[in-house]
């Protein structure tokens, strides 16, 4: 026990005069796994989050909204849901009144339900939301009603084949944009901490010789150098983690009111593995430069 | 192969070659034996092969043909993970000391106990102990700077003899300093010899080999030329002219 505990305490004092004595290297490994640590949770929650809108996306796309002008009488209304729900395409019709529509409206998050008293009327138009047994015939459903006169102009549907196309597409490419960057970061920032741990080892190189002069091991040699590279991998993560912890929520929130029909969700346990593999990601970079700074420099 | 008997040399080297990469011949064909507790004096010229054959003692060095055998271990076979518990058997001073200037004399000699794992409720009181067989009492919180040569050299002893070391080397231990201080220092090793610590010196220094009359081992362009107990520095034919 006593034995153990010296080595810790050797290990750890000596790691903590080796950041110091090498401050300004150390710090520069710090940034750059700050840096590296941030790319890798912003891309991690970006993705979530486009995934969250993929999978709500997907649930809404056997159906479409047709949205009816303003002058459409109810019975016509209904005369068109009825006509809708005769077509063997067609599962289900509902109709939503202005009232409805306003009420799901402000029920968006992150909208001040002030913004729309201040209109006084109700911009929204009441609609009927037809739900199809194949989406392949969404298409052919939304060029027919466009024609019918009950129906609004501007927009007539909410009809977009393509929007999770799109931001499957998207996410592909930040996915793999945030990678390659992510990647050429981890090997500039395990470069940068091998670079720090030889700059001790040179720092510290009498204490190193009487060391192996006495009889102490090698892993008792590498072990300070290791931690130096473990403390440079957490200190850079605490930073990231509390940027990235703190800072998604208000970040979420202000997507949120500039994307308003965006389904942009803030996700906390999500968040939470996020910053746990940000730690683990920093103690890793930590290890991998420091081992990689003391297996050629320590040999002989 | 040959058992490990009370009998056999502490230190053995049969027929060792050591050649460095770059093709100097250090040392060709060198065999000796040196039994447990004795004191022998290594001399030669500079470049003989001294301190190559201190170096192959602590393993610094591999030898190139020949087998060393130390505390009954053939060191050409030693594992490397093995190679620190050979070390703390052995104590060892140098020429420039090597002492950590930024430590203490009490935390340069702890320092020696807490890299081996020693476990730290015995630092103290053998730090103190082996200060005091050096005779540095009183001195543990000077650095090194603030000592002389000779208390240096000291300091240095007495960390390489917080292991209670079996064999002890010293290369040139008193290159550095005055003649007075030199003789202190050899009294020191005495010392170390007479508790029963096998001593083996590198050393120039031909007024003390000529003054103790104990086993000298003379060696010259990589070859023991001379072995003789209570000899001197020069053999007696080159004295005589």
């Amino acid at each position: 026990m006593h034995r153990l505990w010296n080595r810790i305490d050797f290990a750890f004092s000596s790691a903590w005069q080796n950041f110091w004595r090498n401050a300004a290297v150390s710090v520069a490994s710090v940034l750059i796994v700050w840096v590296v640590l941030l790319a890798l949770g912003s891309l991690l929650l970006v993705l979530h989050s486009l995934d969250q809108i993929v999978a709500i996306e997907k649930t809404k796309a056997s159906a479409i909204s047709v949205y009816l002008a303003d002058t459409t009488p109810l019975s016509s209304a209904m005369d068109f849901k009825l006509h809708l729900e005769q077509d063997p395409r067609v599962t289900n019709v509902a109709y939503v009144s202005k009232d409805q529509a306003l009420a799901r409206f402000r029920q968006l998050p992150a909208l001040d339900p002030s913004v729309i008293d201040t209109l006084g009327t109700n911009p929204l138009p009441a609609s009927l939301d037809v739900t199809v047994r194949d989406i392949r015939d969404l298409g052919a459903i939304d060029q027919e009603v466009r024609n019918s006169p009950l129906v609004d102009k501007s927009p007539a549907t909410n009809y977009e084949p393509n929007v999770i196309d799109k931001i499957i597409l998207l996410a592909r490419v930040a996915g793999i944009a945030g990678l390659v960057l992510i990647v050429g970061l981890t090997g500039l920032s395990v470069f940068i901490i091998m670079l720090t741990i030889r700059t001790a080892i040179y720092l510290r190189r009498k204490e190193i010789e009487v060391m192996k002069l006495v009889g102490a091991t090698d892993w008792f040699v590498r072990w300070p150098f290791i931690v130096e590279g473990l403390i440079v991998g957490v200190a850079g993560a605490a930073v990231a983690v509390l940027i990235v912890g703190f800072g998604y929520r208000p970040a979420v929130i202000n997507l949120q009111s500039v994307l308003i029909f965006v389904p942009l969700a803030f996700d906390p346990s999500y968040l939470r593995i996020v910053l746990a593999a940000m730690l683990g990601f920093g103690l890793l970079l930590g290890s991998v430069g420091s081992y990689l700074g003391v297996r050629r420099f320590l040999k002989q | 192969m040959a058992t490990v008997t009370p009998a056999a040399p502490q230190i053995s080297l049969d027929r060792v070659q050591k050649t460095y990469p770059n093709g100097t011949v250090a040392l060709r064909d060198v065999t000796l034996q040196i039994p447990k507790q004795d004191f022998v004096f290594l001399v030669g010229p500079s470049g003989a092969g001294k301190s190559t054959l201190v170096r192959l003692l602590i393993r610094e060095e591999k030898a190139t043909a020949g087998t060393i055998s130390v505390e009954g271990q053939d060191l050409s076979r030693l594992k490397r993970r093995h190679l620190p518990y050979l070390r703390r058997k052995i104590g060892m001073v140098f020429q420039d000391f090597k002492l950590l200037p930024n430590l203490t004399v009490f935390q340069n000699v702890g320092f020696a106990l807490r890299v081996t794992e020693g476990a730290l409720r015995h630092l103290k009181p053998k730090v103190e102990e082996v200060l005091s067989i050096v005779g540095l009492e009183g001195k543990e919180n000077k650095y090194p700077d603030q000592l002389s040569g000779g208390e240096q050299q000291r300091v240095a002893i007495a960390r390489a003899l917080v292991h209670d070391p079996r064999i002890f080397l010293a290369d040139e231990p008193t290159g550095n300093l005055d003649p007075a201080t030199s003789w202190e220092i050899i009294q020191l090793l005495l010392q170390i010899n007479a508790r029963g610590t096998t001593v083996l010196m590198a050393t120039h220094n031909r007024e003390i080999v000529d003054v103790m009359r104990r086993r000298v081992v003379a060696i010259e362009g990589g070859q023991i030329v001379r072995d003789e107990d209570a000899g001197g520095y020069h053999a007696p034919a080159l004295e005589s002219h």
